[in-house]
């Protein structure tokens, strides 16, 4: 038994209704069957046949035994560090956040919103809104970069925007059944578990990848997104090729390049005129390289694999 | 009781998405005035200046992670008309696929997730309908609110074989969609439909085939088919038809009584020329506007937009065309009911003032029998509409469900109409201009503006159904539309007016509503709770 408060700042809902996506467990699951009591969620059927602000009072007060608090959406700051444009039972969400997240035993932090800022974040900011512990890739954020929670854990961040509803309920099972000690963080608090391998890590497109074979324009089935549309697979971390979407895909696999929605600065390039699904090169060559490659490494390397491409990797192989 | 008046509170609904505040004025039980706030401001508009014309198809889904699809399918036509792109016949219908699954998927999560907790609630404890309620709809542990919410996370796999994911994928894109589906698409799709169908719509919703319940074209077709069998009445359907009677809730909420709907679903062999003065006459689901009082109907176009913001925290003059808005919110946020109180804009028709977007309005449009041959036509609505005294929150909800069988032939049909071998991209040549993209999310009319200039983004607006439907006073006065549907609204109980809650939910406005009441002579505060 674990009680479980969610609240929304800056958010869209996204992340969820990713959630209520989960299978296994699925979010009845996790209540009837992991013993999550949810105390409360924005969008989640509970009745409280009271108020919410007692219940976030006694949570604050300890009276309710406050397990794990989920909080999704960017900490909004605005106007002039008031936070009075994200106001939530009568006063600023962030207030509300510092002293949950003070009273809490686990503090989670889902999706891009609260773990980095993600869009609202995004240049010019005007809701003034940071994430949970990090500014994208400072720490600090709302809570401080002191923070822990009563566990001994800072905040935990899944991100992804949205993050995949397996990467939550499995953080959420993990804590419930008391393998909360077998979590292990990385620089941006993310599981290791989950953040290590990288998007390209199980993508279909890996072989025209490794032959510099380009997706030259979207709707074509062959070819690898790296080269001309701009995708981040090889340098985010995330396993969205290992843990497949709503059971059955991924972005890339079905022709959208990755985002880098994993990673603290999403949106990159604050989606200035141009770096939208176009790769940012230099005299032909990526700026951004596949992660610990280098440029001169880079060079010779596709250069080699283009000349070596085999016939069939210029033709469709994933055929109607 | 007095006849003194008391004050409710309702809490959290952003420009597109986000938190919403309602205050009610209660009068002998009865609400006698209202006014809804939204309490936050992200400032989608605001980020979107000067970016990249493509930004909006990676923000603008994620304005609200419920209808992104929605806004993706807004923000790619709308770059198409300021492009003039040409659109393949297969792209317009994938983009269709991915709003219809969209759709399809929130269907059971609003009803069983949101809508049917209140049926649960104490106040109808002595309806004879009540211990089945709370055996079918309690939350996490009811029969049915397992099975649908669980079986909700189905038809948006359909949008990942298309996009990749679902929320938040940007697959739709100026001059197309980014995936070429191949046959194994295509079958799994059909295989996860059949999969809704069998285990959710049929044997728990209707309690019949979807042909049987397809028959039904008028109230009284509908009353008979409910007595023709147990199974039904006893469906989740009739149960929330005929418990929806017994506690009245075809009685109240009826708000304005005009209404509004961008038509949606552009024809293949229609649209791939996309300008945004022919989108009337390529959509599908036909668009209009129509007066309840003069049962009559009307044409919509963007030009007929307004956004009046004399009672919005806003300071950009009074009453303008979106293409003129600049986006300038003000910090000083008290709620003031006489001034301003919301971040959400009074949107209103040049002529017709407030209308209310949402499926009961596209259902009531769709009775509409003029139009051309292939847009889909529907009286099923309309004709509940004449015969039980206008709109209520039943019969908005019923709207917003009887669009299931429809939404899935469809969705059949584009999974016919695919052809694999044929384009699914023409890669547009980027150009500066004004362009307007619209579709009709679950919830209701959504729109997309855009002007580039210089190759970028120079204004970017959203109007969204929930703008339209929660939205503040104009300068005129008139109430926005749930504020004019909460006018009559019966309070049982002070402590726990779940009634405020059916007619807020009824909109299906943009999530978390907390309403909360007010003694007005004492201040004291008498009771809080979800209504979305």
């Amino acid at each position: 038994m674990a009680n479980l408060l969610w609240l929304q700042g800056g958010a869209c809902s996204g992340n969820t209704m990713s959630f209520l996506n989960a299978e296994e467990p699925s979010a009845c699951d996790l209540v009837t069957d992991f013993g999550i009591n949810i105390l409360w969620q924005p969008s989640l059927g509970l009745e409280l046949g009271d108020n919410v602000k007692t219940i976030l009072q006694k949570c604050i007060s300890g009276e309710i035994k406050l397990d794990i608090f989920v909080f999704e959406g960017t900490v909004v700051n605005a106007p002039n560090g008031t936070g009075e444009w994200n106001r939530f039972c009568g006063r600023p969400m962030k207030e509300w956040v510092k002293e949950l997240s003070a009273a809490a035993q686990f503090v989670v932090a889902i999706g891009d919103c609260a773990t980095y800022g993600g869009i609202p974040a995004m240049a010019p900011n005007p809701s003034e809104s940071v994430g949970m512990q990090f500014m994208k890739r400072a720490k600090g954020g709302s809570l401080g970069a002191g923070f822990v929670a009563k566990s001994g854990l800072p905040v935990i961040n899944i991100p992804g925007c949205p993050a995949h509803p397996d990467w939550v309920t499995q953080i959420l099972v993990a804590v419930a059944t008391g393998r909360a000690g077998d979590l292990t963080l990385d620089e941006f608090h993310r599981p290791k578990t989950f953040f290590s391998s990288f998007t390209q890590t199980g993508c279909t497109r890996n072989m025209h990848f490794a032959y510099k074979v380009s997706t030259t324009a979207f709707g074509q089935r062959k070819g690898c997104l790296f080269y001309d549309l701009g995708c981040r697979g090889p340098m985010t971390h995330s396993p969205c090729n290992r843990i497949l979407w709503n059971r059955h895909s991924s972005k890339t696999r079905a022709g959208m390049p990755c985002l880098g929605c994993t990673e603290p600065e999403f949106p990159f390039f604050d989606l200035a005129p141009g770096t939208v699904f176009k790769t940012q090169t230099v005299m032909g060559v990526p700026k951004d390289m596949p992660t610990g490659v280098d440029k001169t490494g880079y060079i010779k390397l596709t250069a080699a694999a283009k000349g070596m491409a085999p016939a069939w990797a210029e033709k469709d192989i994933f055929v109607v | 009781m007095s006849a003194a008046i008391q004050t409710l509170d309702i809490s959290p609904v952003g420009r597109v998405e986000g938190d919403l505040d309602v205050r009610v004025e209660i009068q002998n039980g009865v609400v006698t005035n209202a006014w809804t706030h939204a309490e936050l401001f992200r400032g989608f508009e605001v980020i979107l200046k000067d970016k990249d014309p493509q930004a909006g198809l990676v923000v603008t889904p994620r304005a609200c992670g419920i209808c992104g699809a929605s806004h993706l399918t807004c923000a790619a036509w709308a770059l198409d008309t300021a492009w003039g792109t040409t659109v393949p016949r297969n792209a317009i219908l994938a983009r269709n696929l991915g709003q219809i699954v969209e759709s399809l998927q929130s269907l059971p999560r609003h009803h069983y997730g949101l809508f049917m907790i209140d049926y649960t609630n104490e106040n109808y404890a002595k309806s004879p309908f009540y211990e089945e309620a709370v055996k079918r709809y309690s939350p996490f542990t009811g029969t049915s609110y397992e099975a649908g919410v669980t079986i909700s996370g189905r038809p948006v796999e359909i949008y990942a074989l298309l996009g990749g994911q679902w929320p938040h994928s940007s697959f739709m894109v100026p001059g197309g969609v980014m995936c070429a589906p191949t046959l194994t698409d295509v079958t799994r799709a059909w295989s996860i439909l059949e999969h809704f169908r069998q285990n959710w719509i049929e044997p728990l919703w209707l309690g019949c085939s979807m042909e049987r319940y397809e028959q039904i074209q008028t109230l009284d077709q509908f009353e008979a088919w409910i007595e023709e069998s147990p199974k039904h009445a006893n469906s989740d359907l009739g149960l929330f038809w005929r418990m929806s009677k017994e506690i009245g809730l075809q009685h109240y909420g009826k708000g304005h009584g005009k209404f509004v709907t961008w038509g949606y679903l552009p024809h293949e062999d229609k649209y791939q020329k996309p300008t945004i003065d022919g989108r009337s006459s390529a959509v599908i689901m036909k668009s209009g506007t129509y007066d309840g009082a003069t049962d009559t109907f009307g044409p919509m176009e963007h030009i007929f937009t307004r956004e009046d913001m004399s009672r919005a925290w806003y300071d950009e003059g009074k009453v303008v065309h979106p293409f003129d808005r600049t986006t300038k919110p003000i910090s000083k946020n008290a709620v003031d009911p006489d001034g301003k109180y919301s971040w959400a804009t009074a949107v209103r028709h040049s002529e017709r003032g407030a209308l209310e977007a949402g499926p009961l309005a596209r259902r009531l449009i769709a009775g509409n029998t003029a139009g051309q041959a292939f847009q889909h036509s529907d009286g099923l609505v309309l004709d509940m509409y004449r015969k039980m005294g206008g709109a209520s929150i039943m019969l908005r909800h019923f709207a917003r469900m009887h669009e299931l069988c429809i939404l899935y032939r469809e969705a059949e049909r584009i999974l016919r109409e695919f052809k694999l071998n044929d384009e699914w991209y023409i890669k547009p040549t980027e150009r500066d201009g004004r362009g307007w993209g619209a579709t009709e999310a679950i919830r209701g009319a959504l729109c997309h503006w855009i002007e580039v200039e210089g190759g970028k983004i120079k204004n970017y607006q959203i109007i969204a159904p929930t703008t339209w439907n929660v939205g503040p006073r104009s300068t005129d006065g008139q109430r926005g539309p749930i504020e004019e549907a909460l006018i009559g609204t019966p309070i049982k109980n002070q402590h726990d007016p779940v009634e405020v809650g059916h007619v807020c939910r009824s909109y299906d406005s943009c999530l978390v509503c907390t309403v909360h009441a007010h003694d007005a002579t004492t201040g004291e505060e008498l009771a809080r709770f979800r209504t979305a």
